[in-house]
């Protein structure tokens, strides 16, 4: 059975605070469980990552918070109010979700103002939209003509119409080249403040580690983690990489340090020392760069080795730590 | 509501589409009225559902005449063109994106047709005033005294056949819009659309003429062309109306029920 991780030191519960929560959200298509008693909690101001496997259920659970799909069962609130009345906070909240879509015979400028005067926002925000999503002097042009990286800024743009308390974006950076992703990293990356929440569902997790300071770790429709991301990340050097000048100084390196008490493995060209849970990085490290010296042996590279979001994602959704 | 129809207003009504819209419009009228005039026949009695003769065309009604028989064939254009703008709605996100904005999905696809019905009320319009302006230029070729169709009988015709053309086509959206919810396909709502109101209706109606007094096709068929030897006009109303009410009933259950997925 897969339980949920939640970081010890912010657990909470759903509060006024929440920009969003749900609890035992459940989807079923026919015989299948798309969403299986989902719980979240979502603090205000977070830029939060929503990480699962293709099918782990987060475009419908995000479908479900915008009021595009019926729960099947579960209840929820975003911005204080229940998921069961979209109308009430729809008007705070931007979204993209799936792809964005928007008529191919107007430009981009023409069809976010249609998007704002639905929505009952000014259109006169419209140029400044543009020109923070970088598609400043490709407004008037059709959407048609867009590139797919176009398109996704012009999706961001439309989320945030109306300046919304709340921006929910799925895949943001879907079908961008490296140079796209990079791009839109840094636009999200800025998207985040005080008074806005974020949540972005993505399987880019370089991306939401560096941008995302709250994370959200799903598969087959339940939550595996839900807290800070340096919470999961605590905690999480598991070696330090070491390589002498000398290759052939690799056996006495390891001599030397055995008798300093620490454990070595090989790692391709490197050794690894190996760390033990809750040891203090520097402290090894200076360890065995005084160890290495007093043998008159030169180090090259002295690197503490990170779990990463995706060793720790990896873990997690292949049963490491269900 | 008022949002909505503003905003597909915004989408409908630019200079391409009134380009688009004035020629379409302009061509019927020409197209239709050297069609009726090159056809009329020379005698025969003056019949409003008969045949097309100059006794008719000189009557009061005879300025719109090529309007009123003309949009016959218009009613098919719509319900094909609505099929495919609401059915590509759903499967190109569009509504979905919408949704986000507007989530009330009963008054956003009200807000929608509302809006295209306007369009299309002066594209009507437009086609109206310019068969009639084509008629005027064409009756002294075939002898006509147009005096009578600015009597008032003839201005009241001319409104009784925009209303009969506008409610044909109210009817035809509906009916589209209707299979365009229920497919949320583009190619699937137009196959199903064009099969049951082009070849299936016609066909089943050469041999079964109720055919042509209960399908709905030809129920809005014969009200545009304002009742037809077949079906009345006072029926045609009643008939288009109850198909059309539950037409728009069951869109609007599948409307507010259904997940929006795509």
């Amino acid at each position: 059975m897969t339980t949920t991780t939640t970081a010890p030191s912010t657990k909470r519960t759903a509060t006024t605070r929440s920009a969003l929560s749900v609890s035992g959200l459940s989807k079923r298509y026919g015989e299948r469980m798309a969403v299986d008693g989902l719980d979240l909690d979502v603090p205000r101001g977070v830029v939060a990552g929503f990480v699962g496997p293709n099918g782990a259920g987060k475009t419908t659970t995000m479908a479900m918070i915008l009021g595009l799909v019926a729960p099947t069962s579960g209840t929820g609130s975003v911005l204080g109010h229940s998921i069961d009345d979209p109308a009430a906070y729809l008007g705070r909240v931007g979204a993209l979700i799936e792809s964005p879509a928007f008529y191919p015979s107007l430009s981009g400028i023409e069809n976010l103002s249609m998007f704002a005067t639905i929505g009952g926002h000014d259109p006169a925000e419209i140029p400044t939209l543009i020109e923070e999503v970088g598609l400043e002097g490709r407004g008037d042009d059709r959407y048609r003509n867009y590139s797919l990286g176009m398109k996704q800024r012009l999706g961001i743009a439309a989320s945030l119409i109306g300046r919304p308390d709340l921006l929910i974006l799925d895949e943001p950076s879907n079908g961008l080249d490296p140079q796209g992703v990079h791009e839109m990293r840094t636009l999200l990356g800025g998207l985040g403040s005080a008074d806005r929440t974020v949540l972005i569902s993505s399987h880019d997790l370089s991306e939401l580690e560096q941008i995302c300071d709250w994370l959200i770790l799903i598969d087959t429709g339940r939550s595996l983690y839900q807290g800070p991301t340096r919470d999961l990340l605590a905690g999480t050097i598991n070696g330090i990489a070491i390589a002498a000048h000398d290759p052939r100084d690799d056996d006495t390196l390891c001599g030397v340090l055995a008798g300093r008490g620490l454990r070595t493995r090989r790692d391709g060209a490197r050794l690894v020392v190996e760390m033990e849970s809750g040891a203090d990085v520097n402290a090894v490290a200076a360890l065995v760069n005084r160890a290495a010296f007093d043998a008159g042996i030169v180090l090259v590279e002295l690197n503490p080795l990170r779990t990463t979001l995706e060793d720790k994602y990896l873990s997690m959704v292949q049963g490491g730590e269900r | 509501m008022n949002r909505v129809i503003r905003a597909e207003l915004m989408r409908l009504v630019r200079r391409r589409t009134i380009v688009i819209t004035v020629s379409a419009a302009l061509v019927f009228a020409v197209v239709a009225t050297l069609a009726l005039f090159a056809s009329a026949k020379t005698s025969g009695p003056i019949v409003s559902r008969g045949p097309i003769t100059l006794a008719r065309l000189a009557s009061d009604r005879g300025g719109t005449s090529a309007f009123a028989i003309g949009s016959s064939f218009v009613g098919f254009f719509v319900f094909v063109t609505i099929i495919a703008l609401m059915a590509s709605e759903f499967s190109g996100g569009t509504f979905r994106a919408l949704l986000l904005r507007s989530p009330n999905r009963m008054r956003l696809m009200i807000g929608k047709l509302i809006a295209t019905m306007m369009v299309a009320a002066v594209t009507v319009a437009l086609a109206e005033v310019f068969s009639f302006g084509m008629s005027l230029l064409l009756a002294p070729s075939k002898d006509i005294d147009t005096s009578v169709w600015f009597s008032a009988a003839g201005l009241r015709g001319g409104l009784v056949d925009f209303v009969t053309v506008l409610a044909g086509v109210a009817g035809w959206a509906i009916f589209g819009t209707t299979l365009a919810i229920i497919f949320r396909s583009t190619p699937l709502a137009l196959g199903v659309g064009f099969a049951w109101a082009g070849p299936f209706e016609n066909i089943i109606s050469q041999s079964w003429s109720t055919g042509l007094r209960v399908f709905p096709g030809q129920v809005l068929g014969a009200l545009i062309r304002g009742g037809t030897a077949d079906l009345s006009l006072q029926r045609a109303v009643v008939t288009g109306i109850v198909y059309t009410a539950i037409a728009a009933t069951a869109a609007l259950v599948l409307l507010t029920r259904r997940d929006v997925t795509s």
